[in-house]
């Protein structure tokens, strides 16, 4: 309890501070956009130089009286979630299968480190190359973007797990099958995490490129085109959208992903938990 | 290296031996995947006549020039955020907003304003090196014991002495483990960027040879981009993180 009693209990914060917080932010997203707004008579450039809040405003209002921004979001939202999913199991599936081996550990590891280097934009162009301009290519490079990190850090994770804890189970009579969903997986799921979070934000990064270089659909291409079109405010809607979709996956699927796996299964252990 | 260990290098052997032999027995246009010895020539090709080189002075001229913009922002408003709770408050939900905005999304809007070439590339780096930089200087800042701060003011301490005897050196081990990472984003926006936007540079020639099915140029880029990185992390980054951890760090001895 000695630990606890250091550290200041959220409820302590006196409200008034924590509703402080919240209303300087907002006042600073406002000031923000005011002063973007009254710049945009001073400077006097051209409206597709530099579009205004209000106009941006009107831009996101005809995209989505269109229909064009809701069909761009999920086709880009689509494209993320098969490319992440492809990228998770298989990274998952491979770093287990490699792990448990240690022949396949030997013989792969340098391929995998060597892949895991280079960098993921670098492979775009011959991805192009070989399936062409369109949704193959966006599909395979984000696969590839998640997968490497989820396999590395699975295999890390696998080959973690102490030696006595899968003696013990088999000794305890559990099977092969046993040690593997209720040792080696759950003690491999932090790794797993750590590499899902890693590629999720590679491979968002990823999407949004992917569709400037290569797509006809899509946030990034909503993006590219308004810029191509001198529809400024059009680009900077399909930021702004990029930016709050990024943010929404954040808070809303990583972090409570990750607080829960940390929670169960982490390195907090009971002991500290106790003390 | 020990011999149980040199089977790791089997999958290279393999995969250079299946490129050298499978144009002999599969049939597949050349432009998909070039013979190796073709490779090779281009890579001495581009040696020789100095392109390759003149692409990669140019690619890393513009990282140190956005790195440059981007840090030079980054600090002074990390120290500013990390020491004033007022600018921390108002300044918070605005910055983690835009710093969401991944990097490549600024390139559109880079070329309408700086035009296609060097400043959107420019733009572009500074941009996401400083959301990285801002994030270490921030939380570097905050991690230097509040008995320190006493400290440096009882005996008088304020404005720049305070900031070279006590911030910038507290906060210097977070900030190089921090420039590792910015240089690692800041690399893949370069290369990103320059596909996009660029005028030359590796991006711009990797991506160029796409539209002329000149496959072994985008061989050559990709090599040279990673291989570039990993010398980078590994020679120049690691080492400077290892002795400056060691020595200003946690690790004690």
């Amino acid at each position: 309890m000695a630990g606890t009693l250091t550290q200041t209990p959220p409820h302590g914060v006196p409200w008034s501070r924590r509703l402080m917080r919240p209303a300087k932010g907002a006042a600073g997203i406002l000031l923000f956009l005011a002063a973007w707004q009254i710049s945009v008579p001073l400077v006097g450039l051209e409206p597709y130089f530099y579009p205004g809040p209000a106009d941006v405003w009107a831009a996101f209002v005809d995209l989505m009286r269109k229909g064009i921004l809701p069909v761009y979001t999920v086709d880009s939202l689509s494209r993320y979630g098969a490319g992440v999913g492809i990228g998770i199991v298989a990274g998952v599936f491979f770093g287990v299968l490699i792990g448990l081996n240690a022949f396949a550990s030997k013989l792969l590891s340098p391929t995998i480190n060597f892949l895991f280097a280079i960098v993921e934009v670098a492979w775009i162009p011959i991805f192009v190359i070989w399936w062409g301009y369109g949704y193959k290519t966006i599909l395979i490079a984000l696969t590839y973007v998640v997968f490497f990190p989820v396999l590395y850090n699975t295999l890390i994770g696998v080959r973690t797990v102490p030696q006595p804890l899968i003696n013990a189970v088999r000794a305890l009579g559990g099977t092969r099958l046993q040690v593997l969903t209720n040792v080696i997986l759950p003690a491999a799921l932090p790794g797993i995490i750590t590499g899902l979070r890693v590629g999720a934000g590679f491979a968002f990064r990823g999407l949004i490129f992917a569709e400037i270089v290569a797509a006809k659909t899509g946030l990034g291409y909503l993006i590219f085109e308004g810029a191509q079109s001198h529809q400024t405010a059009r680009t900077i809607v399909g930021m702004i959208s990029v930016g709050a979709i990024w943010l929404l996956i954040d808070q809303f699927y990583l972090k409570p992903i990750e607080r829960a796996t940390i929670e169960r299964w982490g390195l907090v252990t009971d002991a500290e938990q106790r003390a | 290296m020990k011999l149980s260990n040199a089977i790791g290098l089997l999958p290279f052997a393999a995969a250079l031996t299946a490129w050298a032999i499978l144009p002999l027995y599969v049939d597949y246009p050349s432009y998909m995947l070039p013979p190796l010895p073709d490779v090779w020539t281009h890579l001495l090709e581009a040696l020789a006549d100095g392109t390759l080189a003149g692409h990669v002075a140019n690619s890393l001229g513009r990282l140190a020039l956005g790195f440059a913009v981007g840090t030079g922002i980054a600090i002074p408003l990390g120290i500013a955020i990390a020491l004033n709770r007022h600018v921390a408050d108002t300044l918070k939900p605005l910055l983690t907003f835009l710093q969401s905005i991944a990097g490549i999304a600024w390139v559109p809007l880079a070329i309408i304003w700086f035009g296609i070439g060097i400043g959107s590339v420019v733009f572009v780096i500074a941009n996401t090196i400083f959301f990285a930089t801002l994030y270490n200087t921030v939380i570097g800042v905050q991690a230097i014991p509040q008995a320190l701060h006493r400290a440096v003011r009882s005996l008088g301490g304020k404005g720049l002495s305070l900031a070279s005897v006590l911030i910038l050196p507290g906060a210097l081990v977070q900030l190089i483990v921090g420039f590792r990472t910015a240089m690692a984003y800041g690399w893949r926006a370069l290369v990103a960027a320059e596909m996009i936007a660029g005028t030359n540079g590796l991006g711009y020639m990797t991506i160029e040879a796409v539209q002329w099915y000149r496959t072994e140029t985008v061989l050559l880029g990709m090599i040279a981009i990673g291989l570039i990185w990993l010398v980078m992390d590994r020679l120049i980054f690691e080492p400077i993180e290892r002795v400056t951890v060691r020595r200003w760090g946690i690790v004690q001895r």
